[in-house]
């Protein structure tokens, strides 16, 4: 019972908002304020996704808006000197290499990865401002700069591109996760690291590849921002989309001790944080009140974990 | 002390979880000064009643007196502060902190705001003289070794001045002079007027050490008595409700003369120059002190410690084993020490745990087919005896025992040529005990080769067909079954009188 009500509280808290949402604001139900919703939160989607996975694994990215603040700059100047394809392709690659050196320095030498990540974070934000000689860098070529805003920005059923971008790569990550050998791995480090290391499993390479597809997943975000704005430059993530993304699996139920959770649980907490912002635009009620809103949800979601966790005891 | 006045009187306490009934209804009484031994299978709920009389658990109904009040304890703070200290299953220590740190935390000394070093210094030792204990007050305490925290447990719990001192399976990581020592701080304490409440599954120290006997069955009280009209099997027969054979089978012994394994001067930190054999279908027997190296040996033949020196022929085949991943694809396994920290993942199903090392055996194309782990689960746990609902549920809602047994079913999962299995029933009652055994024997007839390691003298001249001693990182003697025990216990203090019998 208690095991339920941690598992599918959030999903009744969310169809609640949703359902008094529905019935207090008439423009809410509307096909376009639900594409409003998601196109808002595509970047936040990758987010989640890849940091749910490290939670599952056990471990914190704090660089993935470093990382991706990296790469957008890194796209830019790929494109600029090697194309468009091979310079898209670069610079989500860029990210991936970003994961790794967190990888391989964090479980070389055995770091927390809270800390670690927290360091690379400035390193690699640094790493971004080198790489604009401390400016804004823009994409030369006219033609790719506007194919790949259509690309990002156009829209397809009414959703724009970045949202499937988005969903495809939520996609990939849950099903890898449920499906594989891999993903099984993955919670089994989580859950107790020595019991895999002893039980065979190479411990660290599932903490890396964590690590490398967080990365990635925030090398596509660098590649979407130099998509969307042609541009890339140092402010173009800021850390609050890193905290946000972490704490959206934890609203969603995903514990903070590692071991369990899913991928959708990361993306139901990034919707349910865009339902409370659009709920209360809506509503009229002043943004002041949003973040406070929030936080009290985002505690209200690690006491309750903890809770569950002790009446388990 | 031979008043008859209850220091604690329990009356019809309940506690239930869930749909179990934990504990039924018990009332009890004990006196100043008394030693009572709590016995029972795991899950009679002999921890449950402790942990209400602790102030840990609240009881659903019934009440507690103690001096003659009642008392309703909403926190072992509480408790401790009317004088009930209980030392938990599990170590409770600030890992980080000294020696002297955890026994006065949270009663430390004052001299206005800051701690009272000097007093602390030597109420420390004179708790040091009354329990006889060796303990360096300066040691951080996650360096010590389990019994090492153990004690710091008893003085913690003796500093706070407490009248009723509960301790859950006090003696389940202690050597065997440890234990005496324990035993005698016992009784030390309980001439002083303590009333120790020892819960344990050694039913010797029982026997030996209690002066009432509580035997505890499905949550309810089924004996009350005086220890001396009790016997072993008297006891046993109260726990499970009907008369068990005890004693130890006599050992099928399956062992050929084919050597399967040999390790050959194993040498590091803790190792100097073991070397030894296993031969196909034999059951070997490492015994020792805790401390001894026996575990050591076991990790660095799975390559989960280094080596300085040394070579393992596995089938005439020289290895090279670095990791446990190395050494399981050459055909060894383990399970290892402490089930909890380094065998399970408890909040995963018992599927996933029985499944975790062969899941590639699972695959199809890309993907798992979650249907096919779980039959393959369902017939493990049947093979292993296991006692469970759902295969979906965690590995933490199960007992020790049944924890013991997912291992296990890895292992046969695994199919290893040599296995290792270090203290598999630590901490698991008698039922499941035999279940561990019997799995133990059935895999050595299957021609597994089996490394056993175990701090249970009995339990390991009962399994094994043969026996090392293993002494300060070395092996001190060798025996074959028929064993004499005390020849084989002489050879845990290095003392072996010539018998090295091979």
């Amino acid at each position: 019972m208690i095991e339920k009500l941690r598992s599918y509280g959030i999903v009744a808290v969310f169809g609640l908002l949703f359902v008094v949402l529905a019935l207090s604001s008439p423009s809410f139900l509307s096909w376009q304020n639900a594409a409003n919703i998601l196109d808002q939160s595509s970047i936040l989607f990758i987010m989640a996704t890849v940091l749910t996975l490290c939670i599952i694994a056990g471990i914190f990215d704090l660089s993935v808006a470093a990382t991706a603040t990296a790469s957008a700059i890194m796209t830019v100047n790929a494109i600029n000197a090697f194309g468009m394809v091979l310079g898209v392709i670069v610079g989500v690659g860029f990210g991936g290499v970003l994961g790794l050196l967190n990888g391989l320095g964090i479980v070389g030498t055995n770091v927390n990865s809270f800390i670690g990540t927290l360091a690379t974070s400035f390193a690699f934000r640094g790493l971004g401002l080198i790489l604009c000689s401390g400016g804004l860098v823009g994409i030369a070529d006219k033609s790719v700069a506007d194919s790949l805003r259509s690309a990002f920005e156009g829209k397809f059923l009414g959703i724009k591109g970045a949202i499937y971008i988005a969903l495809i790569f939520s996609a990939i990550v849950g099903l890898f996760l449920s499906r594989t050998i891999w993903g099984r791995n993955v919670y089994a480090v989580g859950g107790n690291a020595q019991a895999a290391f002893l039980a065979g499993i190479r411990t660290n390479r599932i903490l890396i590849s964590c690590y490398v597809i967080s990365g990635i997943g925030a090398g596509l975000a660098g590649m979407i921002y130099a998509g969307r704005y042609g541009s890339g430059a140092t402010n173009a993530y800021s850390d609050t989309i890193a905290f946000t993304a972490i704490a959206a699996p934890v609203v969603g139920g995903v514990s903070v001790f590692g071991g369990s959770g899913s991928i959708w649980r990361g993306i139901l907490g990034i919707l349910t944080f865009a339902l409370i912002g659009n709920g209360l635009n809506l509503l009229g009620v002043d943004t002041t009140y949003q973040l406070t809103a929030l936080g009290l949800l985002i505690f209200a979601a690690v006491a309750a974990d903890q809770v569950f966790r002790r009446s388990r005891g | 002390m031979n008043s008859s006045t209850a220091l604690v009187r329990v009356h019809e306490l309940t506690k239930t979880f869930g749909a179990t009934r934990a504990v039924r209804s018990v009332s009890l009484s004990f006196t100043e000064g008394e030693i009572i031994g709590l016995v029972g299978e795991n899950g009679a709920g002999k921890s449950t009643l402790a942990k209400m009389m602790a102030g840990v658990y609240t009881a659903d109904s019934g009440t507690i007196e103690f001096n003659g009040s009642e008392v309703s304890f909403r926190s072992p703070f509480e408790a401790l502060r009317t004088g009930v200290a209980m030392m938990a299953q599990e170590i409770m220590l600030v890992p980080d902190a000294t020696v002297i740190e955890n026994v006065f935390l949270g009663s430390t000394p004052r001299r206005g705001i800051f701690p009272n070093r000097s007093k602390m210094r030597s109420d420390f030792k004179e708790l040091l003289e009354l329990t006889k204990f060796e303990l360096d007050p300066d040691a951080v305490v996650s360096r010590l070794r389990l019994a090492d925290q153990q004690k710091v447990e008893i003085l913690r719990s003796l500093s706070r001045n407490a009248k009723l001192i509960i301790m859950d399976e006090p003696s389940a990581s202690l050597t065997a002079d440890e234990v005496a020592r324990l035993h005698a701080t016992i009784r030390e304490i309980a001439r002083r007027g303590v009333t120790v409440l020892l819960i344990s599954h050694f039913l010797e120290e029982v026997l030996e050490l209690t002066t009432t006997t509580i035997v505890m069955r499905d949550g309810e009280v089924v004996k009350v008595g005086p220890t001396k009209d009790e016997t072993i099997d008297s006891l046993v027969a109260g726990m499970v409700g009907r008369s068990l054979e005890t004693r130890y089978f006599e050992t099928d012994s399956a062992a050929t003369h084919q050597v399967r394994f040999a390790a050959e001067g194993l040498t590091n930190t803790s190792l100097h120059d073991i070397s030894f054999e296993i031969h196909e279908g034999e059951i070997l027997g490492l015994a020792g002190l805790i401390g001894a190296g026996r575990t050591e040996i076991a990790r660095a033949i799975f390559g989960a410690d280094a080596l300085e020196s040394g070579s393992v022929t596995l089938e005439g085949e020289k290895l090279s084993v670095t990791s446990p991943r190395d050494a399981i694809k050459q055909g060894i396994y383990m399970i290892p020490e402490s089930r909890k920290e380094e065998g399970l993942i408890l909040e995963a199903s018992i599927s996933d745990n029985m499944m975790l090392s062969t899941l590639k055996r699972y695959r199809k194309g890309g993907s798992l087919s979650a249907s096919k782990l779980d039959k393959r689960a369902i017939e493990l746990a049947s093979r292993v005896d296991l006692r469970y609902s759902k295969i979906s549920q965690s590995a933490l809602s199960l007992s020790g025992g049944n924890q013991q047994k997912i291992l296990f079913g890895r292992a046969v999962e695994v199919a290893p040529k040599v296995l290792i299995v270090d203290e598999p029933t630590r901490g698991v009652d008698i039922a499941a005990k035999r279940a561990i055994h019997q799995t133990l024997l059935d895999l050595a007839k299957s021609g597994m080769s089996i490394l056993f390691i175990s701090s249970e003298i009995e339990e390991v001249l009962g399994v094994c067909d043969r026996v090392l001693v293993i002494h300060q990182g070395k092996v001190q003697a060798q025996f074959t079954a028929p064993f004499d025990q005390q020849q084989v216990v002489a050879a845990f203090f290095g003392q072996t009188s010539g018998v090295k019998n091979d």
